[in-house]
């Protein structure tokens, strides 16, 4: 046998071997692991569709659970005392109806309502939940939804008892809350993650560990977790105890995979492995190709550059925040540089789909609209270097997300601020919780932030900049504005709120409190045969638990 | 046979001639051999060749190609290298509120139509009010008719006209129209417009982006040139080539300093180990066992403390550092080892015993010998070095934004790869090409340094 013969013989006999061998490791790994990952998009045989999530949820403990991925799981597990109905529409859950007068708020729960053990859900399980959720030691962030109860504020400072709690149950099925002030959208806050019902005795039979793990919640909701591998994947299954099975069309729901990665999830898309995914603005042209049905939704946050307030801080400044809110064109951003179909140049802290008393609130009240100048910005910037006592202008820390979109956007931040004002900017990129950890000990001049509406009222963005609001990271301080957003809160006359709002928005604007970026969008596409998927601003998104499949249409 | 007849005279010692003295070949000292087998190798030669030529393209090449590499040209976003620069002088960008339809419906069964001129600044589009109020507007890149679906979702829309000015290119675009029913279904009826975009500029943005001079007459309607890009642009804008240039100068101080001085480190460390060997060499050796333990990334952090590096500044310093300070116990072992076997050849002795001094026998005797794995060590750690740079400026320990280095370039390229492949494919390949050109260096440095190969044809 020749030389050659003998390694090409070598090479092919390792070539097959290698083959083997990774053949053999992959049936062991799938069949060690069982993953999903023969589960396709949408199985019509198993009656189940596959979906993705972007990380792990963080919480399911719903008292302490704050963001959106943890609120998008328990909406598909868990049901609370109302939801929001597949046309926007506050809908009764466990609740039947409900009367919510100035003073107190009343829910007739329904009976046939169960936990997946068999067990009613009963009013009992929702003072459990709120006052676990308003004890000091849970630290509940979002407690101060349910200050509008009375007492509230006092448990949550550790003044009073939990079982103060002006709430009550006159028997199984009525829920009482009195309320510590008047809130004219009481029963809009509900739909929270932070008001679901949480059974006392399982809820102190899992040591702490509850929400932890698949067996550790119990649930109320149209599906339960079946499977849950931490970090990897998640199956629902639906629950044969939810009241309301006519309208739940699913057996079961996997989430085969979790990542934040968006190209890795187009291609589960492509491979048919998950049925939904989110489009970059680079995939979009690569989807129009393919005949997607290409969908949009605008999810309601608002991005917005805040300052950092803070005395010493040259920032605190109000010239030089005016010469960046003339000189940073959110159009061009928007429609050169983010480039995502749905996002729209921001104008105002108050996103365009808030309702105000009849119409849209920014069609009652339109906000000033900045035109961008940079000669009149430079005017401005000198005033603000007299008055702040520097020759040079000052360097600036911008502090951003991680993700693709934010460090684009701050690179043009830095960049244009370089070139119209002379001003150089420090782009600070940090994770998510080290982001939010230097903001709240307000380590920036400048930062890339969102907020996202918590209920369905403008207060929920209009109390932001309150001097009293924790989630005022800039420390912004006006006397004039706190009355504006202490008449927005308390007065119930929904004209003169929406006025309040009006000067709120025109406040943010001329002092240039914060400036508004963009609204955000969602670009995505869904597997055809599935109908009834719901995106939405407030509670689960997206929403498949009254989803279907038909085939039909194809 | 014959037979020799041989004289007293054949026995006399010659006499002195110059023919005795004459050296047929020159004599060659061990750097000039190595240089004669180097220049022999083609392949190391061009490989050389290349290396000049990076080394000039990121130091001399910035002075002949003087554009700013942070400069955003939000004109041409994401160009191919030679894409059309043409630009059409317009009026500036005013936004569109139309108050009453002054331009005669379109015959489509919606009077779709185009306002105005499609251009750049923005498309302008206006339909009647027929029947449904609400209407989603679609915009395509491709023919609907052949791809099947609409495109892109741009907007639902209770008043019959809207403004597109999301991220238009100079090209053909296909906007539908679909009629909506009061509860947001689509129905029947959608109408297709393909619009021609052409790229206009206004003459202010002209005068700012130094295309025309202020003093200059200009019309409206008149077609200019846009900044040159020979390689492209990034996704903001920025030219690859001024940013390749600049890249580069981080990419190769990292993937030709750091090598060098830890491998320097190294062999000296490695030396001095393996030659006096005994329990020395066993405390220098664990030490060098120790130091490999050290977690990389959490030195690197806390040189970037040490050295008062505030978020947002470039950690190349730190990097380098840190470099040094922890990878040098690879090549020590590598160089340890030789030095150890070396130490028991023949020919060491016989140095010695000729009276050849530590110095002279590492200098003379040992290093030549282990050159060849030390040239190795260093081809291999140039690409590694580089990898490692771009590895830290991704997470946000290396350079900082808008500096940028190939490594960076690379992982913003790979973002967009399908739609704009030569962000990524010019930055991977000038990487490849080091690493590969340093590799083949590195190879043929070795056969011509290779002290047991000297004199070898």
């Amino acid at each position: 046998m020749s030389p050659n013969r003998q390694l090409a013989q070598f090479f092919l006999l390792a070539f097959a071997g290698v083959a083997l061998l990774m053949l053999a490791l992959h049936y062991a790994g799938s069949a060690l692991s069982g993953t999903s990952s023969d589960v396709s998009a949408v199985d019509e045989d198993a009656n189940s569709i596959s979906i993705i999530i972007r990380e792990e949820p963080p919480q399911l403990n719903s008292s302490r659970a704050t963001d959106a991925i943890s609120g998008m799981v328990l909406g598909h597990v868990m049901e609370g005392l109302v939801r929001m109905g597949l046309d926007d529409r506050l809908e009764g859950a466990v609740a039947e109806r409900w009367e919510v007068t100035p003073t107190q708020a009343t829910f007739w729960l329904r009976e046939n309502a169960k936990w997946s053990d068999g067990q009613p859900v009963t009013a009992a399980d929702f003072i459990f939940a709120w006052q676990t959720a308003l004890k000091p030691e849970t630290g509940s962030q979002y407690a101060f939804l349910l200050f509008a109860i009375q007492n509230a504020e006092a448990i949550n400072q550790g003044t009073l008892p939990a079982s103060a709690l002006g709430v009550s149950a006159p028997d199984p099925y009525t829920l009482v809350i009195d309320l510590a002030r008047p809130v004219p959208f009481f029963d809009k806050t509900l739909v929270f993650p932070t008001f679901l019902p949480i059974r006392e005795d399982f809820y102190n039979a899992t040591n702490g560990r509850f929400g932890a793990d698949a067996d550790q919640l119990l649930y109320n909701g149209p599906f339960q977790i079946s499977r849950w591998v931490h970090g990897s994947s998640m199956t629902f299954k639906r629950n044969p105890y939810f009241w309301n099975q006519d309208e739940i069309h699913l057996d079961a729901i996997h989430v085969p995979y979790i990542t934040s990665d968006a190209t890795a999830s187009l291609n589960f898309f492509k491979d048919n492995k998950i049925a939904i995914t989110g489009l970059q603005a680079e995939n979009l042209s690569e989807a129009m190709r393919m005949g997607w049905q290409i969908r949009q939704h605008r999810d309601g946050t608002v991005f917005f550059l805040e300052f950092n307030h803070r005395q010493g801080r040259v920032t605190d400044n109000v010239n030089l925040r005016r010469a960046l809110q003339l000189a940073l064109d959110m159009d061009e951003m928007v429609y050169k540089v983010t480039k995502l179909p749905g996002y729209e140049p921001g104008v105002s802290l108050f996103p365009g789909w808030l309702m105000g008393e009849e119409k849209l609130l920014r069609q009652e009240y339109p906000p000033q609209k900045i035109t961008p100048d940079a000669s009149l910005a430079k005017q401005h910037l000198q005033k603000a270097l007299q008055e702040l006592g520097l020759k040079e202008p000052p360097d600036l820390v911008l502090l951003s997300g991680d993700n693709p979109i934010s460090s684009v956007q701050s690179e043009w931040v830095q960049q244009t601020l370089k070139t119209k004002l002379g001003i150089s900017v420090k782009i600070d990129k940090q994770i998510f919780k080290q982001r939010l950890a230097k903001m709240t000990s307000g380590d920036f001049d400048l930062v890339l932030a969102g907020w996202g509406p918590d209920y369905n009222d403008p207060l929920t963005f209009g109390d932001l900049f309150a001097s009293w609001n924790k989630n005022n990271r800039g420390q912004y301080n006006s006397p004039e504005l706190d009355a504006f957003i202490d008449i927005a809160q308390s007065r119930l006359e929904p004209a003169v709120r929406m006025k309040a709002f009006g000067d709120i928005q025109q406040h943010l604007i001329d002092q240039a409190v914060v400036l508004p970026m963009y609204e955000r969008g969602v670009t995505y596409v869904v597997d055809p045969s599935i109908k009834q998927l719901k995106r939405r601003v407030i509670g689960p998104d997206p929403d498949v638990s009254r989803a279907y499949i038909d085939t039909s249409g194809e | 046979m014959s037979s020799t007849n041989l004289s007293p005279a054949d026995f006399q010692p010659l006499p002195p001639s110059e023919a005795v003295q004459q050296i047929s070949r020159p004599s060659l000292s061990y750097w000039a051999d190595a240089w004669r087998r180097l220049s022999e190798n083609p392949r190391a030669m061009a490989s050389l060749g290349l290396i000049t030529f990076l080394l000039a393209f990121v130091s001399i090449g910035p002075a002949l190609w003087q554009v700013d590499p942070s400069a955003q040209d939000l004109d041409q976003i994401g160009i191919g290298p030679g894409a059309d620069r043409t630009v059409t002088i317009a009026a500036p960008f005013v936004p569109w509120s139309p108050q009453q339809q002054s331009v005669t419906p379109a015959d489509n069964n919606l009077g779709l139509r185009l306002a105005m001129q499609a251009n750049t600044q923005a498309v302008r589009l206006a339909w009647t009010a027929t029947g449904s109020t609400r209407h989603r507007l679609y915009r395509n890149v491709f023919d609907p008719e052949t791809t099947g679906s609409l495109g892109l979702p741009l907007v639902d829309r209770d008043q019959p006209w809207f403004e597109d000015r999301l991220d238009l290119q100079p090209g053909t675009y296909y906007y539908t129209l679909v009629p909506l029913s009061a509860d947001g279904v689509e129905n029947d009826g959608a109408v297709t417009l393909p619009v021609d975009v052409i790229r206009v500029i206004s003459i202010a943005q002209a005068v700012d982006r130094g295309l025309i001079d202020a003093n200059d007459t200009v019309q409206l309607g008149q077609r200019l040139k846009l900044a040159w890009h020979p390689l492209g642009t990034d996704y903001l804008g920025r030219d690859m080539l001024a940013r390749l240039m600049y890249g580069g100068q981080v990419s190769l101080f990292i993937g030709i300093f750091a090598p060098l001085a830890f491998v320097l480190l190294g062999v000296i460390y490695g030396s001095v180990s393996g030659f006096l060997g005994g329990a020395t060499d066993q405390t220098m050796m664990r030490f060098a066992d120790f130091v490999v333990a050290l977690p990389f990334l959490l030195f690197m952090i806390l040189f970037k403390v040490i050295f008062g590096i505030g978020p947002g500044e470039s950690g190349i310093w730190p990097m380098l550092v840190a470099m040094i300070i922890l990878l040098w116990p690879a090549p020590a072992r590598l160089v340890r080892g030789q030095i150890l076997q070396i130490r028991e050849e023949g020919y060491v002795s016989a140095s010695r015993l000729l009276g050849g001094t530590t110095a002279y026998v590492v200098g003379r005797h040992m290093l030549p010998n282990t050159m060849g794995v030390i040239l190795v060590t260093i081809t291999f750690q140039v690409p590694s070095a580089i990898f490692t740079e771009a590895f830290l400026s991704f997470i946000g320990m290396g350079v900082a934004p808008p500096t940028p280095s190939w490594g960076a370039m690379c992982n913003e390229g790979i973002k967009s790869m399908l739609t704009r492949p030569h962000e990524l494919m010019f930055p991977a390949m000038l990487i490849s090409i080091t690493v590969l050109a340093f590799n083949l260096l590195g190879d043929g440095l070795r056969d011509a340094l290779d002290a047991r190969m000297r004199g070898a044809e």
